[in-house]
């Protein structure tokens, strides 16, 4: 099948049997690839109300048609389950090498069943499949494990790996790649873990079949030249994503010590030009990505080498924890990268830890004598490493921070910053309601990847409530999205502003299918409301209070900073709601109304 | 004469040059079969270094068939017909960037001098200028 | 005594299309951008002289002053 590997590899782990099924076209017409078939398996395959981190759980990656092709930011691939962390939909989008080496194995997915009796790594080199021995692994950094298995095979092969974190179903466990990327978020390490998977290693040498091969290499150099004529690309290179940390400091979007605020008086150190000129490498980019975003970096002070910070880690751990050097930060990444933890989750609910004992519901002998204070960064380190091993505290803060709020209570619920569960990523929402609603309504609870529109909310005017800024967003959670179906990056598009009509061409002439954007954007609007559907069918009694946002947006406007004295009001956020459902044609409560599902073409999905 | 040239201190690690290269060389999207290298040396000390053809001749002189021959654009470059695999050309190249790799391909490959890696290279590592000798 | 301000891309919407436009030294970026119509909160980054600024640098004559907004992110 042109554009697709062909093939969809099973491993079942508990009883050892690996077998191959051919891609199924008619999947691959309607679900596309990468995102959309790891949503297409979980509905069809994971029974409902599956524990996460038992038997009936699967764990599907996914590449998609540009995977692997000569065609910018080609290097993504989806991994995608029911989420430890949240008990609804994952979908984590992991970028380096690894998606390419499985599309040349012939794989779209590889889909893990079952758990296995003792620890393995699947080791996949091209058509011959193993479960191999891990016990010499298991207890291992993520990093450390590469490198073996790199020096053992050879760098040909790529590697994911997970923590001790994700060993130990720590509920924010992420799986780590190429030294420094991951699928990151809903704590798909700990389903890995939990089948006692610690590694998928894997080598393919097939080529991949396009379905016109010239008007390929012609578009594929077409979106190539379009980068590199890019304005800001030289820009962006430089900086990657910190670009946006000393502009989020000044807008008041720069999350500081727990959302408290959104501006860090101390921001200046860890802004991107700081970061390059202090730590800064090597640029290091994913598979065919012109405008490689990944900064390399030996830090010092610590004898440590990290892909980061990004901005997310600089947010999270940073300003949020109120670390104000950025080499502590860097060595934070390091240390959640090693043993195997998100940083974003982590720096959510490190915060709140930090805040429960700022206020004194936590004191020295709940937190094993460290002195858990916002800017104490030796206190962040030996934390991550009790989060990975679950030991004192850090078995409270495995469990995510809306668990540990409800086991602590006190008040304490209050500032758990979150949403569905999942912690808050990088972007202070007291004062900015398009953002505030995208993380309401991101379909893997708090997240920025979906839909990012906090440039367009100062465009409009911050606290505006209106249609046009609905619409966006919802614009945004089907068009953005698409990337990751397609097994490419949106980075280009988003950052460096090429005319997203040049990737038609592209994906025709590969995968022989015409399609535009409206046609694209229709399939995630499909994939959305399956996604919903998903967590209705999970979750006893999901409806739209899981998409209210942390009260700290509508209760407690930041006493400095940008966004001094500035909130957004209750009736606002339930009004910003009310349009949303309106606008996706869902019922008050946030459901699929069926008239939806019909015009979707969704109603089989619905039991 | 001109030649292929490679900064590895802007090398992203990327490989969109390996992907062009092996569409032009096989028509097929395979990085193992391209004609330049990216070592990536992770996690210490962090970098990438890129070998590429220097269009010395030191294979062409050896190959006993005379399957390396020079194309229009005045670059060496394996004659695919005529190639019998005898390897005698491996060895001789001091980048080590001619390939013989039998699992993948019933024929030896080298850089034609495309420069469609050039063209697909964000960052600005790869360009084609004279050969020193040339400018000397 | 004047310095050059070019935006790129989107921002150059608050020129008309122009590509770029003289300011008065001795005034800051922020001050500079507002004589403009160019709200500051939309710029990103600010390169004078292809170097990394904050906009309550001070303008010298002859700085050529590259103005980058946040297009996407995330």
């Amino acid at each position: 099948m042109n554009g697709y590997g062909g093939q969809i590899l099973r491993v079942n782990l508990s009883n050892g049997q690996i077998s191959k099924e051919p891609t199924p076209p008619e999947v691959a017409r309607q679900f596309v690839g990468g995102r959309g078939f790891g949503l297409y398996f979980l509905l069809k395959e994971v029974p409902p109300k599956a524990d996460p981190l038992g038997p009936q759980n699967k764990l599907i990656i996914s590449s998609g048609p540009f995977s692997g092709l000569m065609i910018p930011g080609a290097g993504k691939c989806d991994w995608t389950t029911k989420a430890p962390l949240t008990g609804g939909y994952a979908s984590a989008s992991m970028g380096g090498h690894f998606t390419a080496e499985m599309k040349y194995a012939g794989l779209d997915s590889i889909i893990l069943e079952g758990i296995s009796p003792k620890p393995v790594y699947l080791f996949i080199d091209d058509d011959k499949i193993e479960l191999r021995e891990a016990a010499q692994l298991w207890g291992k950094g993520s990093m450390v494990v590469e490198k073996i298995l790199k020096d053992q095979y050879g760098e040909e092969f790529q590697v994911a790996a997970i923590g001790p974190a994700g060993e130990n179903g720590v509920s924010f466990a992420h799986i780590n790649h190429d030294y420094g990327r991951q699928a990151g978020r809903g704590g798909v390490g700990a389903v890995m873990g939990a089948k006692k998977v610690k590694a998928i290693v894997v080598r393919g040498t097939k080529s991949i079949p396009v379905a016109d091969p010239e008007a390929y290499r012609k578009a594929g150099l077409e979106l190539f030249k379009a980068c590199k004529e890019a304005e800001m690309l030289k820009e962006w290179t430089t900086y990657g994503t910190t670009i946006v940390v000393s502009w989020c400091d000044e807008v008041g979007a720069l999350p500081t010590r727990n959302f408290s605020a959104g501006s860090f008086e101390d921001g200046k150190n860890l802004y991107g030009p700081v970061m390059r000129q202090k730590i800064v490498i090597t640029d290091k980019g994913c598979f065919g990505c012109p405008s490689p975003c990944g900064k390399y970096s030996r830090v010092q002070r610590y004898n440590t080498y990290v892909e980061g910070p990004e901005y997310e880690t600089i947010g999270m751990i940073g300003s949020n924890l109120g670390l104000s050097s950025i080499e502590d930060v860097a060595q934070a990444n390091y240390l959640c990268d090693e043993w195997g933890i998100d940083t974003i989750s982590a720096g959510g609910v490190i915060a709140w830890a930090m805040e429960c004992y700022e206020k004194g519901i936590f004191t020295k002998a709940d937190t094993d004598g460290l002195e858990l204070k916002f800017g104490n960064a030796e206190a962040v380190f030996k934390l991550i490493e009790k989060i990975a091993k679950k030991e004192g505290l850090g078995a409270l803060l495995a469990e995510g921070v809306k668990r540990a709020a409800q086991k602590v209570g006190k008040g304490s619920e209050k500032w758990a910053i979150h949403v569905k569960g999942m912690e808050q990523s990088a972007y202070a929402t007291h004062n900015a309601t398009a953002m505030l609603l995208a993380y309401m309504t991101c379909d893997v609870g708090a997240h920025h990847n979906r839909a990012w529109a906090i440039t367009y909310d100062l465009q409009v005017g911050r606290e505006r409530v209106a249609p046009e800024k609905v619409a966006r967003v919802i614009w945004l959670q089907h068009f953005r999205p698409m990337f990751d179906v397609l097994g490419g990056c949106r980075l280009q598009w988003v950052e460096l502003g090429i005319d997203r009509n040049l990737y038609l061409p592209a994906l025709e002439a590969i995968t022989g299918v015409h399609r535009t954007w409206e046609d694209l954007e229709l399939v995630g609007e499909r994939l959305w409301n399956l996604a919903r559907l998903y967590w209705m069918r999970e979750i006893d009694g999901f409806d739209r209070s899981w998409d209210l946002p942390a009260p700290r947006f509508y209760e407690e406007p930041p006493t400095s900073g940008a966004t001094q004295g500035q909130i957004t009001r209750f009736e606002d956020v339930q009004k910003l709601l009310d349009m949303y459902y309106e606008q996706r044609g869902w019922s008050p409560q946030g459901h699929p109304t069926p008239q939806t599902l019909e015009r979707l073409g969704l109603q089989s999905f619905v039991n | 004469m001109m030649r292929l040239y490679a900064d590895s201190s802007k090398c992203s690690g990327c490989r969109a040059c390996l992907v062009a290269c092996s569409l032009n060389l096989f028509q097929e999207n395979n990085p193992k079969k391209a004609a330049l290298v990216i070592e990536a040396h992770f996690p210490a000390p962090g970098a990438y270094k890129v070998r590429v053809c220097t269009q010395c001749g030191a294979c062409a002189e050896v190959c006993p068939s005379g399957a390396i021959k020079l194309n229009e654009r005045g670059a060496y470059y394996v004659d695919m017909t005529e190639c019998n695999l005898c390897e005698a050309c491996v060895p001789e190249c001091p980048e080590s960037v001619m390939f013989v790799r039998t699992e993948l391909a019933d024929t030896s490959w080298k850089c034609d001098l495309c420069g469609d890696c050039v063209s697909v290279c964000g960052t600005g590592v790869l360009w084609i200028a004279e050969t020193e000798a040339a400018v000397a | 005594m004047s310095a050059t301000i070019r935006p790129f891309g989107m921002l150059r919407e608050y020129l008309q299309g122009e590509k770029e436009a003289e300011v008065a030294a001795g005034q800051t970026v922020r001050q500079a951008l507002a004589s403009l119509g160019i709200p500051p909160e939309v710029v990103a980054l600010v390169l004078v002289n292809d170097q990394p600024q904050e906009k309550d640098y001070s303008l010298q004559d002859g700085d050529v002053v590259k103005i980058l907004a946040v297009i996407g992110g995330g």
